[in-house]
């Protein structure tokens, strides 16, 4: 017991609750109490002191650190994901993401939505660039088609205002009665037409073809071939022949024949 | 804002409950000992507002430090008081610190050494005017230095040029007699 109360009268007991020991001496201090009653005893009321020494020097913190502390220590609370109350979410403000990084994320947003409205508009330009040159290359065509008929309707008109053309209606024969060909010959300019409008002949089939003969001198002379279609309009420019006695058309094989067979002759006239 | 009603838990229930890290804890344990703690803190740092970051810091890292904490080892209130005193005084004796004095020096020469008598010297330092009346001059000292200048005994025995053995002595004789008002 005297070993202990000297123990206890060294003081070490004070720098033990005042935090004052090496680890060492706080073990062996620790022990000690661990053991005899009358130290823990006695460490106790030293510790009871102080404390109580302390609460007769309180001072009351502001009030605003109370929600500080508390905040501070919640937010730790709830990052260790023990225990997460519903409140300390407000205490947790959400990190903002830079203002730059956001600028990034809008403006390459803003060059995608352009890119991709970029290439619709050249897609649909070019879809619009081909129909207009599909409608250029058909109004073309329809030019050429009317320059063609305007041309071909000059010659026909020619025909009909020049006075050196004569008209000669080719009859039918006793094969083709009702066929008729109106021929119009000019002597002078040794032009032949023939007026596919007027014309009255049966339709012809594939493998044969019409055959206009001039008749000189009681012999016949080549001047081309022709069809009856049903759709022929227009007046056909035949060979040319300067003297004429008669005009006879024959249906002859398809890409006519060198003489005509006389068999088939469909209409003829005289001058 | 207005003030909560104070929490308050007996110690047991305390400990039990920032060992289970509940939320309760904190609150109990800032209405518990905020003031006791704070107490000892101003006395240490004089600025308001490093008395209170201090504050604050003790209670974080009283929460962060709890699972080393054992109530065979003694007191919870000793041990955190223990946590306030030692981060306040590596506040005062931190560069920054230093030199914010400094440079108050330089402004308020007048005033800050008034501040720096009035923790040295001025007797309501200790408490309550009874209690520092029955203290006498060398027992006010040497707590002053040991519990709230952060001297050791060995460094307090070094700057007053007494034998450890005295110092000892007289640390046990001031405490004795606060145990003594206190009963």
């Amino acid at each position: 017991m005297e070993d202990l109360k000297t123990y206890i009268e060294s003081g070490i007991l004070e720098l033990y609750v005042l935090g004052d020991l090496s680890p060492e001496e706080k073990l062996q201090v620790e022990d000690m109490a661990s053991k005899y009653p009358l130290i823990n005893a006695e460490l106790d009321e030293i510790e009871r002191s102080m404390e109580l020494f302390a609460k007769n020097n309180a001072m009351e913190p502001a009030d605003y650190l109370r929600d500080r502390v508390i905040n501070s220590i919640n937010t730790n609370l709830s990052e260790e994901g023990v225990i997460i109350p519903n409140n300390t979410k407000e205490n947790v403000i959400s990190l903002k993401q830079s203002k730059a990084y956001t600028f990034y994320k809008y403006a390459f947003a803003a060059c995608l939505a352009l890119l991709l409205a970029s290439s619709v508009a050249l897609v649909s330009l070019y879809n619009r660039l081909q129909e207009s040159n599909t409608e250029i290359a058909s109004l073309q065509s329809d030019k050429q088609r009317f320059a063609n008929t305007v041309s071909l309707k000059d010659g026909e008109l020619e025909v009909l205002q020049d006075a050196s053309f004569k008209f000669l209606k080719l009859q039918g024969t006793a094969k083709s009665p009702v066929s008729q060909i109106t021929v119009a010959w000019s002597p002078a300019k040794k032009k032949v037409w023939i007026d596919m409008r007027s014309m009255k002949m049966p339709v012809n089939d594939k493998e044969h073809q019409y055959q206009l003969w001039a008749l000189v001198a009681g012999k016949p002379v080549d001047l081309g071939v022709f069809d009856k279609n049903a759709d022929t309009a227009d007046m056909k420019e035949m060979k040319p022949i300067a003297t004429a006695n008669a005009f006879a058309v024959t249906l002859e094989p398809r890409g006519g024949s060198v003489s005509p067979t006389m068999d088939e002759m469909m209409v003829i006239g005289k001058f | 804002m207005s003030r909560k009603r104070k929490i308050s838990l007996s110690e047991d229930e305390l400990v039990l409950a920032l060992k289970n890290r509940e939320k309760i804890a904190v609150e109990a344990l800032y209405d518990m000992y905020s003031t006791s703690l704070y107490g000892v803190i101003s006395r240490i740092v004089i600025d308001t507002a490093t008395a209170e970051d201090v504050l604050q810091d003790t209670f974080v890292k009283i929460w962060h430090s709890f699972p080393s904490y054992s109530t065979e080892k003694g007191r919870l209130f000793t041990w955190m008081v223990n946590i306030a005193r030692n981060l306040a005084i590596d506040k005062i004796r931190s560069k920054d610190f230093k030199n914010q004095n400094k440079n108050q020096e330089l402004e308020n020469n007048v005033t800050f050494i008034d501040e720096q008598r009035n923790t040295v010297y001025k007797p309501e330092l200790l408490g309550i005017k009874e209690l520092v009346e029955t203290l006498k001059p060398e027992q006010k000292l040497i707590l002053e230095l040991v519990y709230f200048k952060g001297y050791t005994h060995v460094e307090a025995a070094e700057e007053l040029g007494i034998p450890l053995g005295t110092i000892k002595t007289r640390l046990r004789m001031a405490i004795l007699q606060l145990r003594k008002h206190f009963n």
